[in-house]
């Protein structure tokens, strides 16, 4: 199993981006439609988008992180 | 470009297709130290996280110095910076009271953009950040301001609507409990840290390998004739990747900053 | 030239093999560094930077107060300056057009004056001509009424071939020539 430890890390990471990749585009999509509906509350819109980013992404994050641990 | 071809040295050009290096972490270990004193390595890291340091005060004391009325290009671009890590990112975020902050931030901001930048300043070429000592010690420093804050402003009611909130259904409040204590106190300083680094683990990474291989093969057409074509694809989408990297570093730069401001401000008004 | 390791490119490279937990943790020697350096940076903007930066823009906020009160009573002293100057010149236009319309009426007197000066001048040279020739004509009448009585007198003496008794044949045709005159008229 040890030659192929790398590979089985990796294959971890890629499931664990999948759903972060959605989640991040849903987020952005939405701010971005927020702040075409209203361009006055853009400032606030994009402070939370980027919250929101910094949460989803947090699973892509520890996929990372085990990539290197595991 | 030392720094860079290091990666992939030993590449055999008439095998491969990419020259990676045997074992990626030598891209981000100086192992050899120019000096040691009583345990401290002063390893090239070391010296470029000082370099850093006397950039970022290099720039703010020469912007700043002078104070003229009307400043110059420079000058007024650095008092750009301060202003708007002030006033959008510390006022603008956290209310009022974030003046108090604007220090933190603007340390954060400044180490962190500069550091970042060596990923694609020539000659140096690595990012500081990527190494996670930076990182961790600056989450671990937002992490101790924030849970501090939240304790001062809000007492042990910081913990109480944290871990048992009154907005949620009673039969829920457990598991939204515990899922916000993990996330505010275990993954947020954790994902702060690792987002940055891992934005310039991979930059670094991209960066190094295609730049480096297309060096490699360019330079080998002796050896390998026509086949060192290959190298040409690899360098050009390097440098399209290098000019990515410049937005990469200022944005997470820029991301750091803000997310430490909103983690305050979560903790400075917890209703929200 | 790179297919075989180059000791200089080696140089760097990691004696003991590194594990990928490595990576994530930090090293002491680098955390080190990365708290001193943070820790002087964040002391450097806490003590100087945002001391500095608050003093030059408040410096810069009263300059430019400064200036642009000093610009906005310039500007009003220029304004009332500007007002002064208008008032004057449209006093000047004013005192133009007076004597324009002055020296206008006065040349319509002189010019109104002359031409009666010279309507009358005009009249009485008319006048004294026609009395010239009026007197002149009477007097060649006159003289012509003589002659012709002193005519019809010798072509009346040469006819009788006597003399007449001068003054009173004279009286006669004098009445004949009145007559006559009178019928001519």
């Amino acid at each position: 199993m040890e030659e192929i430890k790398g590979a089985i890390a990796l294959v971890g990471y890629g499931l664990a981006a999948i759903g972060p990749g959605i989640g991040i585009g849903i987020v952005v999509g939405n701010a971005i439609q927020a702040m075409a509906r209203q361009p006055e509350a853009a400032g606030m819109a994009r402070t939370t988008m980027f919250l929101g980013i910094a949460f989803t992404e947090a699973l892509a994050l520890i996929g990372f992180v085990l990539f290197f641990i595991a | 470009m030392e720094s860079v071809i290091l990666a992939a040295s030993e590449c055999d050009v008439s095998q491969e297709i990419i020259c990676a290096p045997q074992d990626v972490l030598e891209l981000f270990f100086f192992k050899d130290a120019l000096f040691t004193i009583g345990g401290f390595h002063f390893t090239r890291t070391v010296f470029l996280i000082f370099l850093a340091m006397f950039i970022v005060l290099g720039l703010l004391y020469f912007g700043l110095r002078k104070g003229e009325k009307v400043p110059s290009k420079f000058s007024s671009a650095i008092e750009a910076l301060v202003t708007f890590v002030k006033e959008d990112i510390a006022i603008g975020i956290i209310g009022p009271e974030g003046v108090k902050y604007a220090p933190y931030l603007l340390a954060v901001f400044m180490f962190v953009i500069v550091g970042n930048l060596f990923e694609v300043t020539p000659l140096i070429n690595f990012p500081i950040t990527s190494r996670m000592a930076i990182p961790l010690f600056i989450s671990l420093v937002t992490w101790v301001i924030f849970v501090i804050v939240g304790f001062k402003k809000n007492g042990l009611r910081y913990l109480g609507d944290l871990i048992w909130p009154k907005s949620v259904p009673v039969a829920l409040r457990w598991l939204v409990g515990i899922i916000e204590f993990v996330s505010t106190f275990l993954l947020r300083p954790i994902t702060l840290a690792v987002r940055l680094f891992a934005n310039l683990v991979a930059g670094h990474l991209m960066l190094t390998l295609l730049l480096a291989s297309g060096w490699i093969f360019m330079s080998s057409v002796g050896d390998i004739g026509v086949r060192s074509i290959i190298g040409l694809p690899w360098f050009v989408f390097g440098l399209g990747i290098y000019v990515f990297e410049i937005v990469v570093a200022v944005l997470q730069a820029y991301i750091i900053t803000l997310l430490s401001a909103v983690y305050v401000q979560t903790s400075v008004h917890p209703e929200h | 030239m790179f297919a075989s390791a180059t000791p200089w490119l080696l140089a760097t490279e990691a004696t003991e093999e590194s594990e990928g937990i490595d990576l994530l943790l930090p090293e002491t020697s680098e955390l080190i560094a990365g708290i001193i350096a943070f820790a002087i940076i964040f002391f450097f903007a806490w003590k100087w930077v945002f001391p500095t930066i608050g003093k030059t823009l408040e410096a810069r906020q009263a300059a430019i107060k400064a200036d642009y009160e000093a610009a906005e009573s310039a500007k009003i002293e220029a304004e009332s300056l500007k007002n002064d100057y208008q008032a004057q010149l449209a006093q000047a236009r004013d005192e133009a057009g007076r004597i324009v319309e002055e020296a206008r009426q006065a040349g319509e007197s002189v010019r109104a004056e002359v031409v009666a000066r010279a309507d009358v001048e005009a009249a009485a040279i008319k006048e004294r001509a026609a009395a010239d020739m009026s007197g002149e004509r009477d007097r060649v009448a006159a003289s012509l009424r003589r002659e012709v009585a002193d005519l019809s007198l010798d072509v009346a003496e040469k006819v009788v071939g006597s003399s007449l008794d001068r003054p009173s044949q004279q009286a006669l045709v004098d009445r004949y020539i009145d007559e006559l005159g009178g019928l001519g008229n």
